[in-house]
């Protein structure tokens, strides 16, 4: 395996959203490009670089400010890294309606641990609050994540 | 014993991603060991170095220099007058009963806000201060328009704040002039919810938010907003007052940190 491969997009990546993402927020949520990042790699590479990694990302992004939840970052990532490993080779396997699905519901279910995580106590005093914080985070990254699917589409990685 | 080293390198993925999943837990559970707090202010001490380019052209921008004196004399003088105005009030309603004198001195450190983390909600920010400017764990940190904050990680040059956005930061208020107190959190926009508030007090829109002066970190009498809603929850003996707090969370570029208060009642 060649870490250089990952190594340096992981570095300019970790860059843009440690310097561009507060340019980008739209009230206090900020598209996150490392997940996009992680989705790519897992598609293109399978699990085990997928997990790995979601998890080193994950705890980059904890130690460059993590208020609370230090820890929840690498598990979510991590989390995302497996389960889009399963579409590596998929896409000639299945439809295009379902790939792209896929990939979708897995950013989507990524940012539902973290919401579930962040956000639990407005599960029981405030459900429909919850259900935006979810959808507004998940939707701005996924916003960002399909633009990048105009200039390099993720089945060409599969 | 062969058997089992190519069963491990067949299901690397799995074995991989349950060790991920093991590490986090392991991580997530042990957020207030001491081991970690070190880490965590070190790593505080990295970003700010890496987030120092970003931070320079920021300052170009918007001339942060000329401005921070200006902005620690305006934060001076607000807490003057919210502080005149408390002793205003409490006067006006003790004035025949007690001789009462008061006497609040904060030592405060101004700071730029070099990063706002870079997770995709904002729940936290890094100081350029630290442990060499007299910064510790669990100090306010606030502007001229309120508190935003407290510290939670400091390394030597840099701290983690951890952002009144963060749906799990807490604060004691008082609600002027009522003196109504609650519990004061985040939730959504530059609205906050003071919740445990008696529904017999009577309170106005507009009406001034402060910190109680309960906790053991902030010193009564801080800005924090003002009343922008109040409601009644139905098959209760509380009601709810929504908070509206001034500070633009997402243009802050600098704040302050009080380091030390002093708080004599004579």
């Amino acid at each position: 395996m060649k870490w250089t491969k990952y190594i340096i997009p992981g570095i300019i990546v970790y860059m843009i959203q440690l310097w561009l993402s507060e340019f980008l927020s739209l009230n206090t949520i900020r598209p996150d490009f490392c997940v996009v990042l992680i989705l790519y790699w897992s598609v293109k590479d399978g699990r085990f670089a997928g997990t790995v990694a979601g998890f080193i990302i994950g705890l980059l992004v904890d130690l460059s400010g993590a208020g609370s939840f230090f820890g929840l970052s690498p598990m979510a990532y991590s989390i995302t890294g497996y389960i889009g490993g399963y579409l590596k080779g998929l896409y000639t396997k299945l439809s295009p309606l379902y790939f792209t699905l896929s990939w979708i519901g897995i950013l989507c279910f990524q940012f539902l641990i973290v919401s579930l995580v962040m956000y639990q106590d407005l599960l029981v005093k405030d459900l429909a609050l919850f259900w935006f914080k979810w959808i507004a985070t998940a939707s701005y990254t996924l916003g960002f994540a399909g633009i990048l699917q105009v200039i390099f589409p993720i089945y060409r990685l599969s | 014993m062969r058997n089992l080293y190519l069963f491990v390198v067949k299901n690397k993925d799995h074995f991989v991603f349950i060790i991920a999943i093991f590490l986090s837990s392991f991580l997530l559970l042990r957020n207030d060991d001491p081991g970690m707090e070190f880490i965590r202010g070190k790593s505080a001490d990295i970003v700010t170095v890496i987030s120092l380019p970003i931070t320079w052209i920021k300052s170009l921008l918007l001339v942060n220099e000329e401005n921070q004196y200006l902005r620690e004399k305006t934060l001076q003088l607000s807490l003057q007058v919210e502080s005149m105005l408390n002793f205003a009030e409490e006067n006006r309603r003790l004035q025949e009963l007690l001789d009462f004198k008061r006497k609040t001195n904060l030592k405060i450190v101004p700071t730029r806000i070099v990063n706002k983390g870079i997770q995709p909600n904002l729940v936290s920010f890094t100081l350029d201060v630290g442990k060499n400017d007299g910064v510790v764990a669990n100090q306010p940190v606030l502007t001229p328009e309120g508190v935003i904050g407290k510290t939670i990680q400091v390394g030597n040059r840099a701290s983690i704040v951890q952002s009144i956005t963060d749906h799990n930061y807490r604060l004691s208020v008082r609600i002027l002039p009522s003196g109504a107190t609650g519990i004061l959190r985040w939730h959504g926009d530059n609205l906050c919810e003071v919740s445990e508030v008696q529904k017999n007090v009577n309170i106005q829109i507009g009406d001034r938010v402060v910190t109680s002066g309960f906790s053991d970190i902030y010193p009564p009498g801080l800005p924090v907003g003002n009343v922008s809603g109040v409601y009644d929850e139905r098959g209760n003996y509380q009601k709810v007052v929504n908070v509206s707090i001034h500070s633009n969370l997402n243009a802050l570029q600098n704040a302050f940190v009080i380091i030390d208060y002093q708080n004599e009642m004579d």
